[in-house]
């Protein structure tokens, strides 16, 4: 992000950073940066918080009518916002829990919810339904993996099957709303889902995989200290 | 919260060794006043739009999205795990504040909010971005776009 505000303001245009993790700015040096408080991810803080959302913007842009004779770092107003769980959020269905891919089907009216709630939905960068997805990754290393439209590699099409699994569930984790953290959420998918359980697995396989390719993807698939290799030490 | 020491390890670690090459100080352009800025939002989220090839690890290139593209149309397609997609998926203004731009605009605090917002795959090295980059900093200046607000995920 840093190198692209040098290229920008290189080419003339004014330029500002809203900055997650500081460090990285004092390294790079970009022209101007607000760095602010919230988790990776989430640049302009919680969701559906549209004051604070404008807040970051504008105290971004006010870093354009001060001088910068050096590089310009300034920390966001507000440190003040903390992250709490919400004891009240459950996810709103019981799980079948006979296998993924009947855990996933459902998954499927909870997450029609969800989208009817939020009004739309992220998912759908791998081109496959959502049980389809969990099962395209479920047979990925059998005999008879399952047949897949053409138009994306193999390797490709199963990284962003599983971003899909992924967004299936935490976008149904929202149907009833709440404000579960995103420690909670990622605390429920990765251990209380045999989604979450069979993505471990596929990430396990594919680290030690003889196909490169796969092997590169394996450190997309799992937040690094949720993988099973790292849990047993 | 996100000071390097308040993130757990592993991925402390993996944040701590990502790619910051050095760059020499880069003279700051004069930016325009607020009412002549005209905005457009630059993010590292790898957005696309839904049915587009979703972007890969080192790519180079970027995404544009245009100020008619439903909400539910803009697909993160980054390939970090390292980072929080929850709050995206229940509100896009927490990666790519459009809406908060134009009422900043409505309200008179900037000139224009730009109609083409733009993402790039910030797993990428920034220096194999530079020639996109350029291309597509002199691409908004024709535009009429003076100012960016970079946002990282």
């Amino acid at each position: 992000m840093s190198g692209l505000a040098h290229y920008f303001e290189d080419e003339g245009l004014a330029t500002v950073i809203v900055a997650l993790v500081r460090e990285h700015i004092v390294s790079m040096r970009p022209p101007r940066a607000l760095w602010v408080p919230f988790e990776l991810g989430r640049p302009f803080g919680p969701p559906g918080n549209a004051g604070l959302q404008r807040r970051v913007l504008s105290e971004a842009l006010a870093l354009l009518d001060q001088a910068c004779p050096e590089p310009l770092l300034r920390d966001f107003s507000d440190e003040s916002i903390e992250i709490m769980d919400d004891a009240d959020w459950r996810f709103p269905a019981t799980l079948d829990s006979s296998s993924p891919r009947a855990e996933a089907t459902g998954v499927l009216p909870v997450w029609q919810l969800a989208r009817a709630r939020i009004g739309r939905s992220s998912y759908g960068i791998s081109g496959l339904a959502p049980e389809a997805a969990v099962e395209y990754i479920e047979r990925y290393h059998s005999p008879q993996p399952m047949r897949i439209p053409k138009g994306m590699a193999k390797v490709s099409r199963a990284r962003f099957a599983i971003d899909d699994i992924k967004a299936f569930y935490l976008e149904a984790a929202m149907a009833e709303g709440g404000h579960p953290s995103t420690r909670q959420l990622l605390d429920w998918f990765w251990g209380h889902t045999l989604a979450g359980a069979l993505i471990r697995e596929f990430q396990e396989t594919a680290r030690v995989s003889e196909d490169s390719n796969l092997e590169l993807i394996a450190g997309s698939l799992v937040p690094a200290g949720r993988t099973i290799s790292f849990l047993r030490g | 919260m996100v000071r390097l020491a308040d993130i757990p390890e592993p991925e402390r670690t993996v944040i701590a060794d990502l790619d910051c090459p050095a760059y020499e100080d880069t003279p700051p352009v004069k930016p325009p006043s607020p009412a002549e800025r005209h905005v457009a939002i630059v993010s590292t989220a790898g957005f696309i739009l839904r049915g587009e090839r979703p972007m890969l690890s080192n790519e180079t290139g970027y995404r544009a999205i245009e100020a008619d593209v439903e909400d539910g149309d803009i697909l993160c397609s980054h390939v970090s795990t390292n980072f929080d997609r929850t709050g995206f998926q229940q509100d896009v203004n927490v990666m790519l504040p459009r809406e908060r731009l134009l009422e900043l605009e409505r309200e008179g605090s900037i000139g224009k909010a730009a109609d083409t917002h733009y993402a790039f795959m910030g797993a990428t090295s920034p220096p194999k971005l530079e020639d996109k980059a350029r291309e597509l900093g002199r691409s908004m200046l024709a535009l009429g776009v003076n100012t960016v607000v970079l946002a990282p995920v």
